[in-house]
């Protein structure tokens, strides 16, 4: 009882901190959400109007459409991602000259604040100016214009977030490979077992848990990008890579539509845990259940 | 007496008298900061020539003789209307100054977020300082007058958006004669928009026969920022005769022709095309230019022609670390369609964008006494001619007549003469208090015009369409 006490003492700190930085702001989105909202409106008071913001949501073409791109965007670069970081982490295994500068290079994007990353981005992109352009026309005589083309456009945010986030990826399996017990792979070795038959077999079962916990915070990571999108393309061309978060900035800050935005910010959290919940029922509970 | 003498003898005086003025001034500044000794002022505004002038200048200045410390937070268009809008819709009172764009006043205004700085000083007489004086401002100023007639923002930067032309490029007898060859017209800074394309295609066409870096126009066409609604909405739709926006504020916000707005006329699908057909003709990069990206398209001189802000003239013009075109930059009006120049000199209309911005005190900040005296500072006839040739803007009239911004209208090619004498015939944004609201509503569609995926007379039909849907919504048109 009395340790149970102390648990609760020692644990309010940050319950306290999660309730009024997590929760209490929660709560009052969900209120938000339920007005109608807008302070530059002729009334520019809350009113209360059930649910016709979530019945908008449904039919917001605008919204549906921001919903099709950020799904293609979250698919492609975190599978993208995902690979090329195990095929790094794979690589930072082994003993290589110049390792340690490599693994250190590798690592600078991770500790850049995403405005920064829009930014670069941005520079090396510009059409006619900007050294991806020039280099991809003088190489291969092909024309980069993400202000132009929308698959252009859409294919350069996927990789300035491949750019920016496959270190993670690559030191969260670094250290669940370095964690990896050697006996199973010294038996497979004497049962004659291929390289495949290892890491299908072996090494994969093993690292599942560390793949998986990454590709969660990749997915939520993703499904909210904002910041480095606004800066290379501000959304565009057109509507092409308006994402969730990019459609949810515009809406609730330029536009001021606080009880719409908040109806969207509540819509999109519910999907991303759907999501999760839906990787976590086909991915992890089958294996605990066999388990 | 010879004149001579005569001279220097009022020259000594006036000197003299000048002097007295200045110390007398520094002794106000620094009794009205001994009661703020530890207060640390705020603002947020966006990172431009004339704002860094403040961040960079005046604020030290400022700190210097009243020991009142200055942070100017200089930021992005998008991210300081961002903090500012947030700071005084929560309340929070983190700044104690904020840019206000003249387009946003009236928002701000109708939300009550701004300090009536003309009755703060009327209440407060030992606030008043000796060199600050309402009625020194150019009519610029009345932008930022409430209902009563009060000022609610110390103006600080003014400037038209201005048609930029290289002279090298049109004083060179063999681009002349080219350009006589293949029109049949002499090269002249244009006045029409027929001019003004036969000007851009050809210098298009010459960068591409001698493989230069060299188009006939900047296009400031971004696909994903309000930048390009902008030159369209501010910029080139008046040139046609569309004013406000196409939208009529006099009959019940109607923006489609249907119910008496212009948004969709004809003259505003001639004004589309026609700066589509510009965009297309325009350095590559014009589909990813806001206004920063245009005038340094412009500096780099990768355009024979474009509009340009006018606060970027004056390093255009002047500052050889940044700009390839100093000495070779002259300025004309913008290229009209017949009857907009009458129209304009009539007061029924505007020839362009007349753009510009003050500093304001929210209600909000928790020292608005101290904030009171840097906007004064700012606002003083003394620190203009110094902010004037550093960044071109004018909000003091006498500012013209100074010698220092003189020779930097001559750098200029006459430029703050423009300002002078044909200002009256641009505008600034029409007073809609819905200005963002509106603009990220049809954004989207333009957007979609912008990159082909709708043409431009539909995209047009369904922007007024919107717009009068938006503003039912809003509760502004019923």
């Amino acid at each position: 009882m009395h340790s149970n006490k102390l648990g609760w003492l020692l644990l309010a700190p940050t319950l306290l901190v999660l309730f009024f930085f997590g929760v209490l702001p929660f709560i009052y989105v969900v209120y938000v959400s339920f007005h109608q909202w807008n302070p530059f409106a002729v009334n520019p008071d809350m009113v209360f109007n059930w649910a016709e913001n979530y019945r908008r949501v449904v039919f917001d073409t605008q919204f549906l459409a921001s919903l099709g791109v950020t799904a293609a965007f979250v698919f492609f670069a975190v599978i993208s991602e995902l690979i090329l970081g195990y095929l790094l982490a794979q690589a930072f295994m082994k003993d290589f000259p110049g390792k340690a500068i490599f693994r250190t290079i590798h690592t600078l994007p991770l500790i850049m604040a995403p405005i920064i990353v829009g930014s670069i981005w941005k520079l090396m992109t510009t059409p006619s100016i900007g050294i991806i352009p020039n280099l991809l026309d003088s190489w291969f005589g092909y024309d980069l214009n993400i202000g132009q083309s929308a698959i252009a456009a859409f294919i350069t945010t996927v990789v300035m977030d491949i750019w920016h986030w496959t270190p993670l990826v690559t030191l969260t399996l670094i250290a669940a490979l370095v964690s990896l017990p050697p006996d199973p792979f010294e038996q497979a070795q004497i049962d004659g077992a291929n390289k495949r038959q290892i890491f299908w077999h072996i090494t994969l079962p093993m690292i599942r848990p560390a793949i998986l916990a990454t590709v969660f915070i990749r997915l939520m990571d993703a499904l909210r990008t904002v910041d480095e999108v606004l800066m290379l393309t501000g959304g565009g061309p057109g509507s092409a890579t308006r994402y969730v978060g990019v459609h949810i900035f515009k809406e609730v800050f330029p536009r001021t539509n606080y009880g719409y935005g908040s109806a969207i910010s509540v819509i999109v959290l519910y999907l991303t845990i759907v999501v999760c919940w839906l990787l976590y029922v086909g991915l992890i509970a089958p294996r605990n259940k066999k388990g | 007496m010879s004149f001579a003498f005569r001279l220097g003898v009022s020259a000594l005086a006036l000197s003299i008298a000048a002097g007295s003025a200045f110390a007398q001034d520094d002794d106000f500044w620094a009794k009205a900061g001994e009661k703020f000794q530890g207060v640390t002022l705020r603002g947020v505004t966006e990172a431009t020539p004339p704002s860094n002038y403040i961040s960079d200048v005046l604020a030290p200045e400022f700190e210097e003789k009243t020991g009142i410390r200055v942070e100017i937070e200089t930021t992005s268009w998008d991210q300081m209307y961002d903090k500012a809008i947030k700071d005084m819709e929560a309340g929070t009172g983190i700044y104690d100054m904020v840019y206000i764009e003249q387009d946003i006043v009236y928002a701000y205004l109708a939300r009550n977020f701004l300090v009536d700085v003309t009755k703060s000083l009327a209440d407060n007489p030992d606030l008043k300082a000796p060199g600050f004086d309402e009625a020194a401002f150019t009519t610029f100023a009345d932008y930022f007058r409430g209902e009563n007639g009060d000022l609610y923002g110390i103006p600080m930067e003014a400037f038209i958006k201005i048609y930029l032309y290289r002279t090298d490029l049109f004083n060179d007898p063999e681009v002349q004669a080219a350009f006589k060859e293949a029109t049949g017209n002499e090269l002249k800074p244009a006045t029409t928009h027929e001019e003004y394309t036969q000007i851009a295609e050809f210098f298009t066409k010459w960068g591409e026969d001698h493989d230069m870096d060299l188009w006939g126009t900047t296009a400031q066409a971004h696909t994903g920022h309000p930048a390009s609604w902008y030159e369209y909405v501010e910029t080139v739709a008046p040139t046609f005769g569309v004013y406000g926006w196409g939208i009529d504020p006099d009959n019940n916000y109607a923006a489609t022709v249907e119910n008496g707005g212009t948004m969709n006329s004809d003259k505003a699908k001639a004004a589309l095309k026609w700066w589509l057909h510009m965009r297309d003709i325009a350095p590559p990069e014009s589909v990813q230019s806001t206004w920063t990206e245009v005038a340094t398209t412009f500096a780099a001189g990768r355009a024979a022609q474009g509009l340009v802000y006018g606060e970027n003239a004056a390093w255009i013009a002047s500052d050889d670390s940044k700009s390839r075109v100093v000495g070779n930059v002259g300025v004309a009006l913008p290229p009209l369609e017949d009857g907009v120049m009458a129209e304009a000199e009539a007061g029924d209309g505007y020839i362009g964008y007349y753009d510009g911005g003050a500093f304001g005190l929210p209600v909000t900040s928790k020292n608005q006494d101290a904030a009171l005296l840097f906007l004064q500072y700012i606002g003083q006839e003394s620190v203009q001619p110094g902010w004037a040739v550093a960044a071109p803007r004018i909000t003091h009239t006498a500012t013209y007549d100074d010698p220092g911004v003189q020779e930097m209208n001559d750098e200029l090619g006459g430029y703050y003469d423009m300002l002078r004498e044909d200002g009256k015939l641009f505008a600034g944004a029409p007073p809609y208090p819905f200005h963002a609201q509106l603009r990220e509503a049809i954004a989207p569609i333009f957007y979609d015009i912008l990159t082909g995926k709708i043409d431009p007379d539909s995209g047009l039909d369904q922007m007024a369409e919107k717009t009068e849907q938006e503003l039912t919504d809003l509760g502004y048109r019923q």
